[in-house]
C-alpha cells in the first residue's frame, strides 16, 4: 500500500476546514468560474471572508450565480443538499424557494442595493420532506475587481425555532387570557376555539370531543373544519385509548380535509386526552398535525399543553355550572314556598270562616256569661282575626304573582282616604304613650287607587311604625309634588341597620334582633306593601337610621278629573290590624290571679316567657290546671332576672321574643353556674331542622313546635322536670341531622381531641367513629419529620382553633389511605350544653382539586416570569431552580446537563454543589434518569432536553417527604414548559454570542503596544454590537497610530461598515503617518462606502519616546489626558465634521505632548452619553474615574473605568475605550552576561527620564536594578551560561515597579559582609519594597520605589 | 562591550571616571592594588567624583582596603556609599 500525500488545498479554500476540502473537490473547470488559481482577487477575498466566518453565510458568483457556503450554513440550513450544492447554480440549489428569492437576487444584481428580510417563510427540502422554515437574511452585492456587481453575499440566520416557539407561546398565552372568570362549557370551548383558529399553521384543524355518561364521545367543538365535515365523526378516533388517558398519533382516516394555513392538507393527527384531575378524561382533542413540520417533542408538548388548557377550562366551567344549578334550585325552592303557603292559606279560609262565624255568634249570645268563658272567647276571636289577616295577605301575594289581582281603580282624594285610615290607630298610639300626627291637607287633584288595596298599604305601614317605636311618635303626611302625590309614614323607632336595608322589602325576610313590641309577624307585610304600590304605578322607598327612626315614602301618580267629594269610612279591614296592635301594649297584659288547682303528680315551679299575652295566659292556665306553680314574664330579659332571683324547676320559653330571645336566654342561663342546671323547654313557631339545631346547640333541653296540644306540653313539662338531673340531649336526632350534612362535621373538646364526627368526615378523611376520640396530634396530620411545612400549617390552624372564637383556613391533611388532601376548614367555639364547657365545632370541605388548579396556575406564571427575565441559559436555570425549590420547599433543586456518559454539569440552588460533590448513589440515580423517556417523572426527577444535551431535573425534598401524584403531574407540566423555555433562551443566547464573536473577530486580538489597554463592550439589553471600534497601528520610526471610531447604527451591517473603515484607516495611517491626511483620505473612502457617512473618528499619531501626540478629530468626542498632578486636559483642537460629510474646511491636526505618567483616554460616546444629561457631564465623570485610578496599572484602570461608568441597567449603546499611560512600560530581555549591564542601565536610565523620575530616585533605581541583574548573572546563571534575564519597569502616578526575572536559582547570603550580601542590602536600603520569589523555574525580584512629585 | 571606566593614578591618588560594575570591577581592583604603596603606611585618596555608577562589586574593592584609603565622591554615588558604611572615610563634594 502506498501512502500518497493529499494535494495541498488551493490557498483560497485553506480557511474552510471540511467545507474548504469539499470546495476544493469541486470540478471548477466545469463551471463558468474556471480553476481557482485563475479567480480574480475579489472572488478569492469574498470566498476567504465566507469560509473564515462563524456566521452562517452563502454566496453566489458569476453568470450562473455559482453557489458557495461555509460550515455554519451547511450545518444550519443546507442539510442533505451538502456537498452536492457546492459549485452549482444557486437557482438549482434552492430551486424550491427560487420563486420567492429570485426577485431579491435580481434587485441586488441590478441595483447593487442590499436587501433585508426578516423571518421569511421558506419551504425547504433538506430533511427529506418539504419543511416550513424561517430565515432572516440579507443579500449584499459582491463586486469584481473593477467594481461591477457579479455576485451576491448572503448572511443568514435561521429562525425557524424562534418563530415556531413564539407562535405556539402566543396560542398558549391567548388560551390562558380568557378575561371572564367563569363561563359555560360551550362558551369556554368557543373562546378556546377562536384562539386555536388563529393558529392554523400548528393546528390546521382541531376537533374537541367530550365523553357522554355512557362513555361514547360527542363532538363539542371544531376549529378549522366545519362541524358537519365527514372527518368529525367520533367513530374515526381511538376513543377507548383516549378514555384511558393515552395520546395517539394516527394517520387521518379521511383525506379530503381542510388544509389550514397551508397549500396541502394534513395527513396525520394527534389524539390527546382531556385529562381530569383524579378521574377519567373529560374527552379528547384531535389536533391535525402540520405536514410541513415533524411532530417533535416541542410540537407534541405544545398540543398537549393546548389540551391541558382546554381540560382546565372544562373543569372550571363544570364546577361553575354546578354552582349555578345550586343557586337556581334555591330560587326554585323559594318560589315553591310561596306557592305552598298560598295554597295552604286558601285551604284555611273555609275552616276560618266556620270558626269565626260561630265565635262571633257566641260572643254576642254569651255577653253575660261568666268571666272565664268570655275571656276564652275573646282569645279565640282575636286570634281568628289575626289568622284571617295573615291568610288574606298571603292570598294577595299569590294573586299578584299569578297576575290575577283585580284592582278596581277609582279617583279619590288620597289625603282624606289616608287620614281616615291612619286615624284608626289613634287610640292604640295614644295608649302606647306616643305622639301621633296625621298631616293630610286636601290635594287639588285625585289619585287613582283601589280602596281595598290602599287600605292594606296604609294599615301595614302604620302598624309597623307602632310596632317598632317605643318613644317619640308616628307621623303620617300627604303632599303633592309635581305629578305625584307623596305619602310618608315616619316614626322615631329603632330604625333599620344599614346592612339590612337592601332586604327590607324582601318576602319572608325578618330583621333579626330588632327590638319590637312583638316578635309576631311573618315578614311579608312590607313585601306586600311594595307589590301593592307597584300595582298602583307608584314607588316606595325607605330611609332609616338605626336608633333614630324610619321614613317610608310612597309616590303615586295623579289621575285626571275633579276630586270626588264622597265621604270615606274606615273599612272593616282595619279591625285585625288595630286589635293586634292593642295586644302588644303593656296595659293589656293580664296575668290571671293565682288559682287553687288540683295537685299534680309532679308539682313544679315553672316560669313561662312569651311576648304574646294570649299565649302567656294560655300556658299559665294550662300549667296551673295541671297542678304546677306557674309565673309568666314578657321576654327573655325578665325571665333571666326571675330565674336568677328564684329557683324554678323548669323554664318554658318562646324562641322569638323582643329584647332577649329564647336562644339568648338559654345561653345566658347556661353561662351562669347558678342557673346552668335549670332545664329549658323552648317553644317556637318555626319548624325545621335549622331551628331545632339552633335550639339544641344553644343548650335547650327540649323543643316544642307550635301548634302543640295541651297534653303534649304537659307531658314534656313532666318529663323534663322528672329527668332534669338525668337530662340527655336529643342526641340521636341531632346526629341524624349532622350526618345528613354534606360537609365533614366534628366536635372537639378544649384540648382539641375530636369527640364526634359525621359520615361525611369519614368519607373525606377515611377515619370513622370507631376510633373516637382522636386526640391531638390527630392521625390525619402530615408527618412532622417528612413534611414539616404541611405539619406547621396544620399546627397553626390547630392553635387558632383552640385560642380563637372562630376561624377558617385551607390546610393539608393526609387521608387514611395516605393520599394528601387539601381541606377548607371552619370552626366555632360554643359552650357545651351539658357541662357548660367550651367545645369547638367545625366543618371540613375537600378542596384538593381547586387547590392544585391554583397551585398549577401560580407555578406556571412564576416559571414563565423567571424564563422571560433570564438573560442566558445559566440565569434561566438558576431562576427556575429557585422557583421550583420554593414551590416544593425542597432542600435543594438541581439540574444535571450530561456532557459525557457518566458526567454532568450541575447547576443547583445550592451554589457550591458540583457533580463530584454528589454522593455516588445520587449520581447513579441521575444517570438512570437520563435513560428514562423524556418528561416522564420518576420520583422527584425528570428528564428533559437542555440545548446542550439531556438534562435531569431533580428535587431534593429531604428524607421520606411525600411526592404525590398531583406533585408529579405539576412537576411534569413545569418541566415541559422549562424545556421549551430553555430552548428559547438558548436561541437568544446564541444570537448574542454569534454577534459578539463577530464583533470581537473584527476588532482582532488585542496585540497592543506597551502602555495601552483597550475595551469593547456591546450594549447590554437588547444586546447590540456594531458601530464602535478601537485600533492601534505600529508605524515606521517607532510611531504608533491610535484610532477610536463610531459608525452610525448597530447590527451586522454597521459591523461590516466598521470593519471596512477600520481597515481603510489602518492602511491610510501606514501610508501617511499624519492624522489629518489620514482622515481626509478616509473621507473619500467613506463617501463611497454605503453606511459609512457620518461615522466619527478620533485619529492620533503618538511618539512613545517623547509623548508627542498629533491628532485630528472627525466629529468625535475629545480625548482626555490626566497628568501626574491630577490636571485634566481636553484634546478638543483640530475638530471637524464627521466622515464623508461634504463641505467645511480641510482637516487640520493639533499637537499635544503627553507628560510623564499621564494617562490618555480615547472613547466612544456610549461611555459618556446618558439620557437627559449633557455630554460634558459624562466626560467629567470619565475624567474623574481616570483621576481616581491613576495609581493603578493601566490594564486595571481600563476595567475600573468601564465598571464605574456602567449605568444601573447596563450600557445602552456599545462602547470602545482606549487608554495609554506614558511612557509605556520598559521591557528588556538580555543574555546573562556582565557586559550587558551597561547598555541595560542606559536603556533604563532613558526610560526613567521619560517617566519624569528625578535624578536621585533614578540613581537609586539604577543601583537596585543593577544589583538584581548582577545577582542573576553571577548566581542564577553561573552554572548555565547563555540564560536570559528579563527586566520590566512600569510607572503609575506615584510608584515605579521594576521586576527582574531569571531562570536560575540563587541563594541569598545571610550576612552583609560578602559583596552579594551587600548588594541585597543596597536594594533594600534604596527601594521602598523588595520581594524575592525563588522557585524551581527561576527567581523573580520585584522592587517598588516611590516617586516624589 | 564592557562598561566605560577611565582610571588615572597620581601620587597618593587614584581618579576614576565612568561606571563601575561587575564587568570592570577587576580592573578597578587591580588599579587600586597598584596605586597603594607597598609598605602600606601612606593613605591613598580615591577620587570618585567622575563616577556615575558604582555597585556592590566596586564597593567590595574599596572595602578590601578600607584602612588605607580616603574617598572623594559626588552626590550621585553618595547614597550608595552612605548606605554601605563608607561615609566616614568619604569627603563629599
Amino acid at each position: 500500500m502506498v501512502d500518497t500525500e493529499p494535494d495541498p488545498l488551493p490557498p483560497v479554500f485553506a480557511a474552510g476546514g471540511d467545507v474548504g476540502r469539499d470546495l476544493a473537490a469541486v470540478d471548477w473547470d466545469a463551471t463558468p468560474l474556471g480553476p481557482p488559481e485563475a479567480w480574480p482577487q475579489s472572488l478569492r477575498t469574498a470566498v476567504g471572508i465566507l469560509l473564515s466566518s462563524r456566521f452562517a453565510m452563502w454566496m453566489a458568483w458569476g453568470p450562473e450565480l455559482t453557489f458557495f457556503c461555509n460550515a455554519s450554513y451547511r450545518r444550519d440550513s443546507l442539510g442533505q443538499k451538502y456537498p452536492w450544492a457546492l459549485g452549482r447554480p444557486a437557482g438549482e440549489v434552492w430551486a424550491e424557494i427560487w420563486a420567492d428569492v429570485s426577485p431579491r437576487v435580481d434587485t441586488v444584481m441590478r441595483t447593487g442595493d442590499a436587501t433585508w428580510d426578516e423571518a421569511l417563510l421558506l419551504f425547504v427540502e433538506r430533511s427529506g420532506y418539504r419543511e416550513e422554515s424561517y430565515h432572516t437574511f440579507s443579500y449584499s452585492p459582491l463586486r469584481d475587481d473593477d467594481g461591477t456587481v457579479v455576485g451576491l453575499f448572503c448572511v443568514v440566520s435561521e429562525e425557524t425555532d424562534r418563530v415556531l416557539g413564539e407562535r405556539r407561546m402566543a396560542t398558549l398565552r391567548d388560551l390562558g387570557s380568557d378575561p371572564s372568570v367563569v363561563r359555560t362549557e360551550q362558551e369556554m370551548l368557543s373562546f378556546a376555539g377562536r384562539q386555536l383558529e388563529r393558529n392554523l399553521r400548528d393546528l390546521p384543524f382541531t376537533l374537541t370531543y367530550l365523553f357522554r355518561e355512557d362513555g361514547s364521545a360527542r363532538l363539542a367543538a371544531a376549529t378549522g373544519v366545519p362541524a358537519d365535515h365527514p372527518v368529525t365523526a367520533a367513530g374515526l378516533w381511538p376513543v377507548a385509548k383516549a378514555a384511558g388517558g393515552e395520546s395517539v398519533l394516527i394517520d387521518l382516516p379521511v383525506t379530503d380535509v381542510p388544509a389550514g394555513d397551508w397549500p396541502a392538507p394534513p395527513t396525520q393527527a394527534l389524539v390527546v386526552p382531556l385529562l381530569q384531575q383524579g378521574g377519567t378524561p373529560y374527552g379528547f382533542l384531535v389536533a391535525a398535525v402540520n405536514r410541513y413540520r415533524r411532530l417533535d417533542d416541542s410540537y407534541r408538548g405544545f398540543i398537549e399543553l393546548t389540551a391541558g388548557h382546554v381540560a382546565a377550562g372544562i373543569a372550571s366551567a363544570r364546577s361553575y355550572q354546578a354552582q349555578q344549578r345550586r343557586a337556581e334550585e334555591l330560587a326554585e325552592l323559594d318560589r315553591a314556598k310561596t306557592t305552598f303557603f298560598s295554597n295552604i292559606s286558601h285551604e284555611f279560609r273555609t275552616p276560618l270562616t266556620l270558626i269565626m262565624g260561630p265565635v262571633q255568634e257566641l260572643r254576642d249570645r254569651l255577653g253575660d256569661a261568666d268571666e272565664r268563658i268570655r275571656q276564652e272567647l275573646e282569645v279565640a276571636h282575636r286570634n281568628g282575626l289575626r289568622l284571617g289577616k295573615l291568610v288574606n295577605t298571603l292570598l294577595d301575594f299569590s294573586r299578584i304573582e299569578a297576575g290575577r289581582m283585580q284592582a278596581r281603580f277609582e279617583p279619590v282624594d288620597l289625603s282624606a282616604v289616608t287620614a281616615d285610615l291612619a286615624s284608626v290607630f289613634r287610640s292604640a298610639v295614644d295608649r302606647a304613650g306616643l305622639s301621633f300626627e296625621v298631616d293630610c291637607p286636601p290635594l287639588d287633584r285625585p289619585v287613582l287607587v283601589d280602596r281595598g288595596l290602599w287600605e292594606k298599604v296604609v294599615l301595614n305601614l302604620v302598624s309597623n311604625a307602632l310596632k317598632f317605636t317605643f318613644a317619640g311618635g308616628v307621623r303620617v303626611m300627604v303632599r303633592a309634588a309635581g305629578e305625584h302625590a307623596v305619602v310618608t309614614v315616619a316614626d322615631t323607632g329603632v330604625g333599620v341597620a344599614e346592612d339590612e336595608m337592601p332586604r327590607l322589602f324582601e318576602r319572608f325576610h325578618r330583621i333579626e334582633n330588632a327590638r319590637s313590641r312583638s316578635n309576631e309577624g311573618s315578614g311579608i307585610g312590607l313585601a306586600l306593601v311594595k307589590e301593592l304600590v307597584t300595582l298602583h304605578g307608584g314607588t316606595i322607598t325607605a330611609d332609616s337610621t338605626a336608633g333614630v327612626g324610619t321614613v317610608f315614602t310612597i309616590r303615586l301618580p295623579f289621575g285626571s278629573g275633579p276630586v270626588p267629594a264622597e265621604p270615606v269610612a274606615a273599612t272593616a279591614g282595619a279591625d285585625p290590624f288595630v286589635q293586634e296592635a292593642l295586644r302588644w301594649l303593656p296595659d293589656q297584659e293580664s296575668t290571671p290571679a293565682p288559682e287553687v288547682t288540683a295537685a299534680a303528680a309532679v308539682s313544679a315551679r315553672v316560669l313561662v316567657a312569651d311576648d304574646n299575652a294570649d299565649m302567656r295566659d294560655y300556658l299559665v292556665r294550662l300549667l296551673r290546671a295541671a297542678g304546677h306553680r306557674a309565673d309568666a314574664v314578657q321576654d327573655g330579659r325578665f325571665a333571666l332576672d326571675r330565674v336568677r332571683a328564684e329557683a324554678y324547676d323548669l323554664v318554658v320559653s318562646d324562641v322569638m321574643m323582643p329584647r332577649m330571645d329564647g336562644l339568648q336566654l338559654v345561653a345566658a342561663l347556661r353561662a351562669d353556674s347558678r342557673t346552668a342546671g335549670t332545664p329549658v323547654l323552648l317553644l317556637s313557631a318555626r319548624a325545621g331542622e335549622e331551628a331545632s339545631i339552633e335550639g339544641l346547640e344553644a343548650g335547650a333541653d327540649d323543643y316544642l313546635v307550635k301548634p302543640f296540644s295541651a297534653a303534649e306540653l304537659l307531658a314534656r313539662v313532666r318529663a323534663n322536670v322528672e329527668l332534669s338531673r338525668l337530662r340527655t340531649r336529643h342526641a340521636r336526632w341531632r346526629s341524624a341531622l349532622i350526618d345528613s350534612l354534606q360537609e365533614a362535621f366534628f366536635v372537639c373538646d378544649e384540648d382539641g381531641a375530636v369527640l364526634e364526627i359525621n359520615t361525611a368526615f369519614t368519607e373525606i378523611l377515611g377515619y370513622g367513629p370507631e376510633g373516637l376520640p382522636y386526640a391531638a396530634v390527630h392521625p390525619w396530620w402530615p408527618s412532622e419529620d417528612t413534611d414539616a411545612e404541611a405539619y406547621r400549617r396544620v399546627a397553626v390552624f390547630f392553635d387558632m382553633m383552640l385560642e380563637q372564637q372562630q376561624g377558617i383556613d385551607t390546610v393539608p391533611v393526609i387521608h387514611r389511605d395516605g393520599r394528601r388532601l387539601w381541606v377548607a376548614a371552619a370552626f366555632n367555639q360554643v359552650a357545651d350544653p351539658d357541662s357548660g364547657r367550651r367545645v369547638i365545632v367545625g366543618t371540613l370541605r375537600d378542596v384538593t382539586a381547586e387547590h392544585y388548579a391554583i397551585q398549577r396556575e401560580t407555578a406556571l406564571a412564576g416559571l414563565g416570569m423567571r424564563l422571560s427575565q433570564a438573560e442566558n441559559l445559566t440565569g434561566a436555570l438558576h431562576g427556575v431552580l429557585d422557583e421550583l425549590r420554593e414551590l416544593w420547599q425542597a432542600k435543594y433543586a438541581l439540574a444535571a446537563v450530561f456532557d459525557g456518559p457518566d458526567r454532568a454539569e450541575v447547576t443547583a440552588t445550592d451554589p457550591g454543589l458540583r457533580w463530584n460533590d454528589l454522593p455516588p448513589d445520587h449520581r447513579d440515580a441521575l444517570i438512570r434518569l437520563r435513560d428514562q423517556p423524556l418528561l416522564t417523572p420518576d420520583g422527584t426527577g425528570i428528564l428533559l432536553e437542555h440545548p446542550h444535551g439531556a438534562m435531569v431535573l431533580w428535587l431534593e425534598l429531604g428524607a421520606d417527604r411525600p411526592f404525590t401524584e398531583q406533585d408529579q403531574t405539576l412537576f411534569t407540566l413545569l418541566a415541559g414548559h422549562l424545556g421549551q423555555g430553555l430552548q428559547r433562551v438558548h436561541q437568544i443566547d446564541q444570537q448574542r454570542e454569534t454577534a459578539l464573536a463577530l464583533q470581537r473577530a473584527i476588532l482582532g486580538p488585542p496585540d497592543l503596544p506597551a502602555g495601552f489597554a483597550v475595551r469593547y463592550q456591546p450594549a447590554t439589553r437588547p444586546l447590540k454590537v456594531g458601530g464602535d471600534w478601537y485600533d492601534t497601528v505600529q508605524l515606521p520610526d517607532g510611531l504608533i497610530g491610535i484610532v477610536v471610531g463610531d459608525c452610525v447604527g448597530h447590527g451586522l451591517h454597521a459591523a461590516t461598515v466598521m470593519g471596512q473603515l477600520r481597515s481603510a484607516c489602518r492602511a491610510l495611517l501606514l501610508q501617511h503617518s499624519s492624522p489629518a491626511r489620514t482622515l481626509t483620505a478616509l473621507d473619500r473612502f467613506a463617501a463611497l462606502l454605503p453606511g459609512a457617512t457620518s461615522a466619527t473618528v478620533f485619529c492620533g499619531v503618538l511618539d512613545p519616546d517623547t509623548g508627542r501626540l498629533l491628532y485630528s478629530s472627525a466629529g468625535h468626542p475629545p480625548a482626555v489626558v490626566v497628568d501626574a498632578d491630577g490636571v485634566a486636559h481636553l484634546l478638543d483642537q483640530a475638530r471637524s465634521r464627521p466622515m464623508g460629510v461634504r463641505g467645511g474646511k480641510p482637516r487640520s491636526e493639533a499637537e499635544f505632548t503627553v507628560p510623564p505618567r499621564a494617562t490618555l483616554m480615547l472613547y466612544t460616546d456610549g461611555l459618556v452619553e446618558r439620557r437627559r444629561q449633557p455630554l460634558t457631564t459624562g466626560i467629567a465623570r470619565a475624567t474623574a474615574a481616570i483621576l481616581q485610578g491613576r495609581g493603578e496599572p493601566v490594564e486595571d484602570l481600563a476595567t475600573e473605568v468601564m465598571t464605574r461608568l456602567t449605568p444601573d441597567d447596563g450600557y445602552d449603546d456599545d462602547v470602545a475605550l482606549l487608554l495609554y499611560r506614558h511612557p509605556g512600560p520598559l521591557e528588556l530581555e538580555f543574555p546573562a552576561e556582565a557586559t550587558r549591564l551597561a547598555p541595560v542601565r542606559s536603556a533604563l536610565r532613558g526610560w526613567l527620564d521619560r517617566a519624569g523620575v528625578d535624578k536621585m530616585t533614578a540613581q537609586n533605581v539604577l543601583v537596585a536594578a543593577g544589583e538584581a541583574c548582577a545577582n542573576a548573572i553571577e548566581h542564577g546563571h553561573r552554572d548555565s551560561p547563555g540564560g536570559k534575564i528579563r527586566l520590566r519597569a512600569a510607572a503609575t502616578v506615584d510608584d515605579l515597579h521594576v521586576v527582574v526575572v531569571d531562570s536560575g536559582l540563587w541563594k541569598i547570603p545571610i550576612t552583609g559582609e560578602t559583596y552579594r550580601g551587600r548588594g541585597l542590602m543596597l536594594m533594600r536600603a534604596l527601594m521602598h519594597e523588595i520581594t524575592v520569589t525563588t522557585g524551581s523555574a527561576g527567581t523573580t525580584i520585584e522592587m517598588q520605589a516611590r516617586i516624589t512629585r | 562591550m564592557s562598561t566605560p571606566l577611565d582610571l588615572t593614578a597620581g601620587p597618593a591618588s587614584l581618579t576614576a571616571v565612568g561606571e563601575i560594575d561587575m564587568s570592570n570591577a577587576g580592573t578597578f581592583r587591580a588599579a587600586l592594588d597598584a596605586a597603594l604603596t607597598p609598605d602600606g603606611t601612606a593613605i591613598l585618596t580615591v577620587d570618585l567624583t567622575g563616577v556615575e555608577y558604582i555597585d556592590s562589586s566596586g564597593l567590595s574593592c574599596l572595602f578590601e582596603h578600607v584602612e588605607r584609603i580616603r574617598l572623594v565622591a559626588g552626590p550621585l554615588v553618595a547614597p550608595v556609599l552612605t548606605v554601605s558604611g563608607l561615609a566616614d572615610i568619604t569627603r563629599f563634594v
